[in-house]
């Protein structure tokens, strides 16, 4: 390598890492080397001092605009924007919560209203199951016993049960008043039971049957039963 | 860079980390957003300004970069840089995307917002021709900046007009330090030879190697 390479070579580095002296500061030996070429080249020395008067340039331009900034439009449309964002998301969030609290409540109120109607079936079914309590027999209104007219079924008559246990209160009669009534075995004609608040079919109103009659202490049918061996 | 403390209602402590303020902006916290916004919008703003050449689209840049912060906070993965650098990327996309949209076209503005400030201010120790002179030039190095390919106008604005040392601008473009040396010596290099005209050197670095 000759001197004139070795010249070459130095003004390349120059270029790379003298125009910044500034910059390689700390690196004593090569900031040295550096000056040491400015001296030396004249055509680097033109390079350095063209460029600090570039650098002049691109420092007083920086300075220009140093304190610049967005102005506050920027810094409000992006609150604002964050606002949007944040308030939507908020606001999903409780209506998905308030959806489902609201669908709780709606099972909830289905729930207690199936619970009291089964509830209320329940007592009032025990009420009249309670109802058939008289004196030391059983009066009950339930309409799942059998008709008390076997021979007219399907009449549309006050049905009586045909089971010898049970007595059907008679028409007008309150449950409960005839706890020292007497049973009394009459035989009668079908159609006098009419006259009682039974309805009675025509067809078989002569017909004879034995009746047990509940009887109050004033003397007063209360209620009535077919026992099986009456017959019709 | 440094932390300002909030203005008015939003107080925030000066020395809350970045990434513990961007955690709460994304539950929702405003201040934490705003303080977020006034620790990188000056630095952000200055250099989407000298990159883009104008104010509008500086501020549209500085825009465009807090909504993606917005929006996606989570994209931001603190172990693999300063949220300072991934602002600056993001900074750094729009400007490509700004300059594909509108090539160069609009020059670099020369008000401040304040008092249309110019660059070359009249001063008792110039005459008009010297002052003219000096506008003329830093007109010519204004433009000689905005034609630099952009990997080396960022090394330039950064380093130059921003005056990073070369540490901060190798995190702020996230780069190595010996990336920024070397586009500054390519960018210092293009724009000796763009600026030939002016100076009196005569050969000069080879910009075009």
């Amino acid at each position: 390598m000759n001197e004139q390479e070795k010249q070459r070579m130095r003004c390349e580095e120059f270029e790379i890492a003298g125009l910044d002296l500034g910059g390689i500061a700390g690196n004593t030996a090569q900031e040295e080397e550096a000056r040491e070429h400015l001296r030396e080249c004249p055509r680097c020395a033109a390079l350095h001092e063209n460029w600090q008067l570039l650098r002049d340039d691109l420092r007083a331009i920086g300075a220009e605009t140093g304190n610049a900034e967005a102005s506050g439009r920027v810094e409000l449309r992006l609150r604002q924007e964050f606002r949007n964002q944040h308030g939507t998301t908020k606001m999903r969030r409780a209506a998905v919560i308030a959806s489902w609290a609201l669908a709780a409540a709606a099972l909830l109120a289905v729930a207690v209203t199936w619970t009291n109607w089964e509830q209320a079936k329940r007592n009032a079914f025990t009420k009249s199951s309670g109802v058939a309590a008289v004196d030391s027999q059983k009066v009950t209104q339930q309409a799942k016993s059998s008709a008390i007219d076997e021979t007219a079924p399907g009449d549309e008559t006050l049905l009586a049960s045909n089971d010898s246990e049970d007595f059907t209160l008679l028409p007008g009669d309150v449950p409960g008043m005839s706890e020292d009534g007497t049973v009394v075995q009459v035989r009668m004609q079908r159609g006098a039971l009419g006259a009682l608040g039974l309805a009675v079919n025509e067809e078989s109103a002569t017909d004879w049957i034995q009746v047990d009659l509940l009887v109050s202490e004033d003397g007063q049918p209360e209620a009535v039963r077919l026992p099986q061996t009456s017959g019709n | 860079m440094t932390a300002r403390v909030a203005s008015g209602d939003m107080k925030i402590d000066p020395i809350v980390t970045d990434d513990v303020l961007l955690r709460k902006s994304a539950r929702g916290d405003e201040a934490a957003f705003t303080e977020l916004y006034r620790r990188y919008q000056a630095p952000l703003f200055r250099f989407a300004l000298r990159m883009a050449g104008n104010r509008w689209a500086a501020e549209e840049i500085v825009q465009d970069v807090f909504m993606t912060l917005m929006r996606d906070p989570k994209k931001f993965d603190v172990e693999r840089g300063t949220l300072g650098g991934y602002l600056y990327g993001i900074a750094r996309n729009r400007i490509m995307k700004h300059q594909e949209r509108l090539p160069r076209e609009l020059p670099l503005d020369l008000e401040v917002e304040e008092g249309n400030a110019t660059l070359a201010k009249w001063s008792d120790e110039k005459t008009p021709a010297q002052w003219a002179e000096l506008k003329q030039r830093r007109e010519m190095v204004r433009h000689a900046v905005m034609q630099l390919p952009v990997e080396f106008r960022e090394a330039i604005v950064l380093c130059e007009l921003e005056e990073l040392s070369y540490e901060e601008a190798a995190a702020a473009l996230e780069c190595p330090i010996g990336t920024i040396r070397s586009r500054l010596h390519r960018g210092r290099a293009l724009l000796l030879a763009k600026l030939e005209i002016l100076r009196d050197v005569p050969k000069r670095v080879s910009a075009g190697r």
